[in-house]
């Protein structure tokens, strides 16, 4: 094998290293795109991709799917030290004299066939109900931001570990070869709330192989970074550059025999590809005036979730594998009845519309739909609590996401929390329970997708994860 | 030829090819174009950036926008480069430049569409570009050939190969008449970018010499160490 080494390009370090496991490292020499390569499941999958709704900023159960209607006669009184046990609090809680309980200012009615209670903040994502599974019992270990979201992203706490989207590209690739397998796009919250950073990890590879990276899609004049030509250039000048490029590559290619340089023909032509893919993609302005009004009034401002939620129905419409939306602003600390409702007003309209544009179309038949953030708040108020107003600090030991969609029980609510939403009574569900779950629900056995780095094999749930049997349809 | 002469590589005259890491690609086409600001240590400096995307993901006033920097912070060195641990450097990121979070014991080496979106559109590419091109005017002889010829010298250490010259000559001559045709684009593009285009030297020659100059920088060879 040595002297082959250097004779042709195609040496036993390059074939080794060239990417993951078994056939998929084949499968990427043959075909050496970053995107057009599906992959086999473990099993037959409910779910071909999956819609990630991320709340960031962490959700507050209480005014939104975690109803406790006991809570009203609590008003003002000491959270129990029975209830609160020893529990780790935030820094900025910790030093309160008092933990008065602060019950929601929000109501709670029921919805659908199911009776699933839901509050009033949510009158358009209530219309979903009976499509709904909420899980009530969803813990963390984390109780800051970013450790929190980056366990919810990645599996652990600390950054360097693959995003969930960067998992399943690794996992099954992409099902359209002109787009990522793996998009991730952002909003800002239209109130003024306190909107907690972000971070490119979120969405990053980790130690995965760097072309399973999440790609940031922004609104702007380039949906995706460096994407128009120049001024003066147009596409008839870029194809005619391009013509050039591969044609001295091409006579690179025919001396060094590098599978690279072929692999960077082929790129620079699915590159060109995206141009035309990608702001087809983007371009809302062929969407009829009806889908403007089911997505809501912010539906034509770019950026905005509703902005993004349909791009997220038209990622899906093209087989992109992983849609994840952020929503930022949900940290409401203090002022959370106003927060919560300029949150929701954002949110509850888009998310409804999305999921009526998934279902018209069929598509919420083999889409996961996942909606929620990295913790919960705590039952007692942060700061003067008055009838009308209060605030929440970090609770990740309960909170409350829900699913809907491809595999998951329909009307159907998931674990049970204590009087006080402050502990989990009944079916806990823990965020590597969910991540198992949710790959399951691809297709992926959690315990078999690994990658081996830094001496030992690694997985998205690391050495964690249950399925969660109870909200499998 | 030494593959037959030493078979084996006993005397490790030659070795693996492979592509230059994102911070040399950069700089290496700074450096051929003579952009480069050779000037060593300082605060570190804000170059070319796509709008918008701190503002997306960070917090806190006076933080969450990025402004670029003016003149010579615009052509450091790669290594000078302003780095935000939540906002990386989003070209180096492109070409697996690590998030510096955690130890990396290896960087990878990919080739994507996205790398060849950047080569192709990002302010520092065509930029360097037209300063290449009018290195290729200014030093490179009074011929076309002679001009190719010193611009793929610049980049690749070596004069281009007959079936390579004919390629580009094809290429500048196309260019020539496509821009000769359309002057509000080639004035379009050789606006770009911060640095104001030598005066001296005429647009109808200098904006398809930068349209050949653009294509010798995203050839395979140029971004891989052979």
């Amino acid at each position: 094998m040595t002297s082959d080494t250097f004779q042709t390009g195609l040496s036993r370090r390059h074939f080794l290293s060239s990417t993951g496991i078994g056939a998929a490292a084949l499968a990427s020499l043959m075909n050496p795109q970053l995107f057009a390569d599906t992959r086999a499941p473990h099993f037959t999958p409910k779910a071909r991709r999956i819609i990630w709704l991320t709340q960031a900023g962490a959700t507050s159960q209480l005014e939104l799917l975690d109803y406790k209607p006991g809570l009203v006669t609590q008003f003002d009184k000491d959270l129990p030290a029975s209830i609160r046990g020893e529990q780790r609090l935030t820094g900025m809680t910790a030093g309160q004299k008092r933990f008065p309980v602060a019950p929601s200012v929000y109501k709670f009615q029921q919805h659908g066939d199911s009776g699933m209670w839901l509050s009033e903040l949510l009158p358009h994502t209530a219309k979903f109900a009976d499509e709904m599974c909420v899980i009530r019992s969803l813990h963390a270990e984390a109780i800051n931001h970013d450790p929190a979201m980056t366990l919810l992203q990645t599996g652990h706490q600390i950054g360097g570990r693959p995003a969930f989207g960067s998992w399943v590209a690794y996992g099954l690739g992409s099902e359209n070869a002109d787009l990522p397998a793996f998009v991730a796009m952002i909003s800002r919250p239209s109130g003024p709330t306190n909107a907690q950073p972000l971070h490119e990890r979120m969405w990053s590879s980790g130690f995965l192989p760097s072309r399973h990276q999440g790609v940031r899609f922004s609104s702007g004049k380039d949906p995706v970074l460096f994407l128009s030509n120049p001024p003066g250039i147009t596409t008839d000048r870029r194809r005619a550059m391009l013509d050039d490029v591969a044609a001295l590559n091409r006579l690179k290619f025919d001396e060094s025999q590098d599978p690279e340089t072929q692999a960077r023909i082929d790129q620079y032509e699915m590159a060109f590809r995206m141009q035309t893919a990608v702001p087809e993609l983007a371009d809302l302005s062929k969407e009829p005036a009806s889908i403007f009004e089911r997505y809501g009034p912010e539906s034509k401002k770019p950026g905005t979730y509703a902005a993004n939620c349909i791009l997220a129905r038209r990622l899906a419409e093209r087989g992109v594998r992983f849609i994840q939306l952020y929503h930022r602003g949900w940290d409401q600390h203090g002022d959370l009845p106003k927060g919560i409702k300029s949150q929701c007003y954002d949110t509850d309209q888009p998310t409804a519309a999305l999921l009526t544009d998934l279902q018209e179309r069929g598509l919420l038949d083999d889409t996961l739909v996942i909606w929620g953030g990295e913790f919960g708040r705590t039952v007692y108020s942060q700061g003067a609590l008055t009838p009308d107003n209060y605030g929440r600090d970090h609770h990740p030991r309960c909170y409350s996401v829900w699913m809907a969609g491809a595999g998951v029980k329909r009307g159907h609510v998931h674990g049970e929390t204590d009087d006080f939403s402050y502990n989990i009574v009944k079916d806990p569900v823990h965020i590597h329970d969910l991540n198992a779950t949710a790959l399951h629900l691809l297709g992926i056995d959690h315990t078999k997708l690994t990658y081996r780095v830094q001496g030992r094999d690694y997985r998205l749930t690391d050495v964690h994860g249950e399925v969660v049997q109870g909200i499998l349809a | 030829m030494l593959r037959e002469r030493d078979p084996e590589n006993r005397l490790l005259a030659r070795g693996a090819r492979y592509r230059l890491a994102g911070e040399f690609v950069r700089d290496q086409a700074l450096a051929a174009s003579g952009l480069l600001v050779e000037k060593i240590g300082g605060p570190s400096v804000k170059p070319y950036h796509p709008p918008g995307l701190y503002e997306q993901v960070t917090a806190g006033n006076g933080y969450n926008v990025y402004v670029p920097g003016k003149g010579d912070d615009l052509h450091r060195r790669s290594l000078y480069t302003y780095w935000k641990r939540s906002v990386p450097n989003p070209a180096m990121l492109l070409f697996d430049a690590p998030f510096r979070e955690a130890c990396t014991l290896r960087r990878p080496r990919t080739n994507t569409p996205l790398q060849a979106l950047n080569l192709m559109n990002d302010t520092t590419y065509v930029e360097a570009a037209r300063f290449l091109a009018q290195r290729m005017l200014r030093e490179g002889g009074d011929t076309v050939e002679s001009r190719l010829t010193h611009g793929f010298r610049l980049l690749l250490s070596r004069p281009p190969r007959p079936a390579e010259l004919t390629v580009l000559r094809a290429a500048y001559e196309r260019a020539r008449v496509d821009f000769e045709r359309d002057r509000e684009a080639a004035k379009a593009f050789l606006a770009v970018g911060d640095s104001a285009a030598d005066a001296t030297l005429n647009p109808a020659e200098l904006a398809p010499f930068t349209a050949v100059a653009s294509t010798l920088l995203n050839l395979d060879e140029v971004v891989t160490k052979e």
